[in-house]
């Protein structure tokens, strides 16, 4: 907030040296993890950071140990957790626009009930629902090896995307509300159809919208461990990361160069984003 | 939307329900019709009575739920409030970086605070004290039970919750009219007069619906926990609560049909939960609330 005259300097360095202290251990513990990828051992205090890039070389080589000859296809994997992200953002931004446009403009029967229905299930434990959504992945599984790895990357997407549309459809509906029904009466007026007002007037004008829903979506497909290490057949990265942190072969600031690898684009995010980011969590978030 | 809905909500939820009737056990189809009643909750109810273990979790879950909801209310409050007086470039800029627990992976985030409280001298913490010379040998955290685990649960939980109390909160916040606070500056109110008298008191809805949204939440989440015990990191009867209960004996072996049980009870409240939110707020307010905007 800004209102200069009655601004004390001193109040203010006193809340900001606050902040900083207890921002304290997140901060050290992200630029450790970064510090260490670039580290011999694992770096807990300056006098261990013995400075290389063998970590950076070997995960791109896919040498998970130092000797022996254990090999993964790092590209592949993060090719993986893409397909997923992207997956689940197209998947989200697609429902949501069309139903949060119906939920905004349409008086349909039963409307209230769908927006309440969705609230509730988004209150819902997640850990019940993936139990029933195993057993329907079971069942629906098909034989073919191929088949079943392709499956499973179109089941991952449904059903994480699912976990996402109830808030991003009603954060659709709030920039679908914002909009005057002027604009679209004139389209109709003018002789457009319902679609053709949609796609021409309407989605131009929620741009900001879609932008945000898309960015939120694929930073939970990005993100997510539990749906793909229980769905998916491939590995990703957060898989890659969960299943060498306790075997004997593997080198920790390797897995830290890994963990530095899947954080890049989340910070890339993170700095051209940040406007949307700020605004767009007020619609509130499970965590 | 409607078909995804109920292929991804309605039909799994009757099968769990369901199943949680059966003796399902390790995703055996031949089980699915062995109707066994009430035993699952019986039992449940039976083991929280004589199993050390499984009271272990009911007890972490409610520890956990408790304190990290205060930790992520007051915590959210207080960025909320401290950036509020900042200048809008610093102020961004903090809540931004607190907004990187909740954005950044979840394997990368759990894995951060695994180097962190590591119980060997690799671990940051261990290290850094070592070095002052305040604890001679590493101390493994995660397994000093209970109150070791459950602090390492929290902060690396808390630490997620914190961000979206501070959203919330902040965009309230910027809603009051500056008017208010101007003139008791102008008055001579220090920073912490004009929060506590002027601004708290506006913010009372918003405190209501962080803590029972937070509330749910914390319900319901295991992402985090699951990582934390699977590495080891935390002990597993006092690091798990009961939402990674019910995951753990879905997938990594055990008593299904049990744990079926646990889910919908977990449900149970958290459905109420979510009436009551409403109920609570008001569901013309909650109409407004996820607008996207400041």
């Amino acid at each position: 907030m800004r209102d200069i005259e009655t601004k004390s300097r001193k109040s203010e360095l006193l809340i900001i040296l606050t902040i900083v202290i207890a921002s304290v251990p997140m901060i050290l513990a992200f630029s450790l993890l970064v510090l260490s990828s670039f580290s011999e051992e694992m770096v807990t205090n300056l006098k261990s950071f013995r400075p290389t890039l063998e970590n950076w070389i070997n995960l791109f080589q896919g040498k998970m140990a130092i000797t022996g000859s254990i090999r993964v296809n790092i590209f592949e994997i993060t090719l993986n957790t893409l397909i997923v992200a992207l997956g689940v953002a197209g998947l989200v931004t697609i429902v949501s626009t069309l139903a949060g446009y119906a939920l905004s403009r349409m008086d349909f029967r039963g409307r209230k009930h769908v927006m309440i229905a969705l609230l509730v299930l988004h209150a819902f434990p997640g850990v019940a629902l993936i139990v029933g959504v195993y057993l329907l992945y079971k069942l629906t599984l098909p034989q073919d090896p191929d088949l079943m790895r392709f499956y499973s990357f179109f089941y991952v997407i449904l059903a994480r995307g699912a976990l996402e549309i109830p808030m991003s459809v009603w954060l659709m509906k709030g920039f679908f509300d914002a909009i005057p029904w002027e604009f679209e009466w004139s389209g109709i007026i003018d002789g457009a159809s319902r679609i053709t007002v949609w796609r021409k007037i309407m989605l131009p004008l929620v741009k900001p919208g879609i932008l945000a829903v898309a960015l939120f979506a694929f930073i939970a497909g990005w993100q997510d461990i539990i749906y793909v290490r229980t769905f998916l057949i491939d590995q990703t990265l957060a898989t890659f990361i969960e299943s060498n942190i306790e075997s004997e072969f593997s080198h920790m600031p390797l897995i830290a160069a890994a963990g530095t690898l899947y954080l890049l684009p989340t910070i890339v995010f993170f700095l051209i984003a940040q406007r949307i980011l700020l605004q767009g969590y007020s619609g509130g978030l499970k965590g | 939307m409607l078909v995804m809905v109920l292929i991804f909500y309605l039909i799994p939820l009757v099968m769990t329900v369901y199943l949680s009737f059966t003796s399902m056990k390790n995703w055996n189809v031949k089980y699915l019709f062995d109707l066994v009643g009430f035993y699952n909750y019986h039992r449940l109810f039976y083991m929280f009575q004589h199993d050390p273990s499984f009271k272990a979790i009911v007890l972490t879950t409610i520890v956990f739920i408790l304190i990290t909801l205060v930790v992520n209310v007051f915590g959210g409050l207080g960025l909320a409030l401290g950036t509020f007086f900042l200048s809008d470039i610093v102020g961004s800029k903090f809540r931004l970086l607190w907004l990187l627990p909740r954005i950044a992976p979840i394997a990368v985030y759990s894995l951060v605070w695994y180097y962190f409280f590591h119980e060997t001298s690799i671990g940051t913490l261990n290290s850094i004290l070592m070095e002052l010379g305040i604890i001679h040998q590493p101390i493994p955290w995660g397994q000093i039970i209970p109150w070791g685990a459950w602090s390492v649960i929290i902060f690396v939980n808390g630490l997620v919750g914190v961000s979206f109390g501070m959203i919330v909160f902040t965009s309230a916040l910027n809603q009051i009219p500056k008017e208010l606070v101007i003139a008791a500056r102008v008055d001579g109110a220090s920073a912490w007069t004009i929060s506590k008298r002027i601004l708290i008191p506006l913010l009372k809805w918003h405190l209501l619906y962080v803590l029972t949204w937070q509330f749910l939440s914390l319900l319901t989440t295991y992402c985090h926990l699951f990582l934390l015990v699977e590495w080891n990191l935390v002990n597993r009867d006092y690091g798990t609560t009961l939402a990674l209960y019910v995951y753990n004996t879905a997938f990594l072996g055990g008593e299904l049909d049990q744990g079926l049980a646990a889910a919908v009870i977990l449900s149970v409240i958290g459905v109420s939960g979510g009436f009551l939110t409403l109920k609570l707020l008001g569901f013309e307010k909650m109409m407004k609330r996820p607008r996207g905007d400041v």
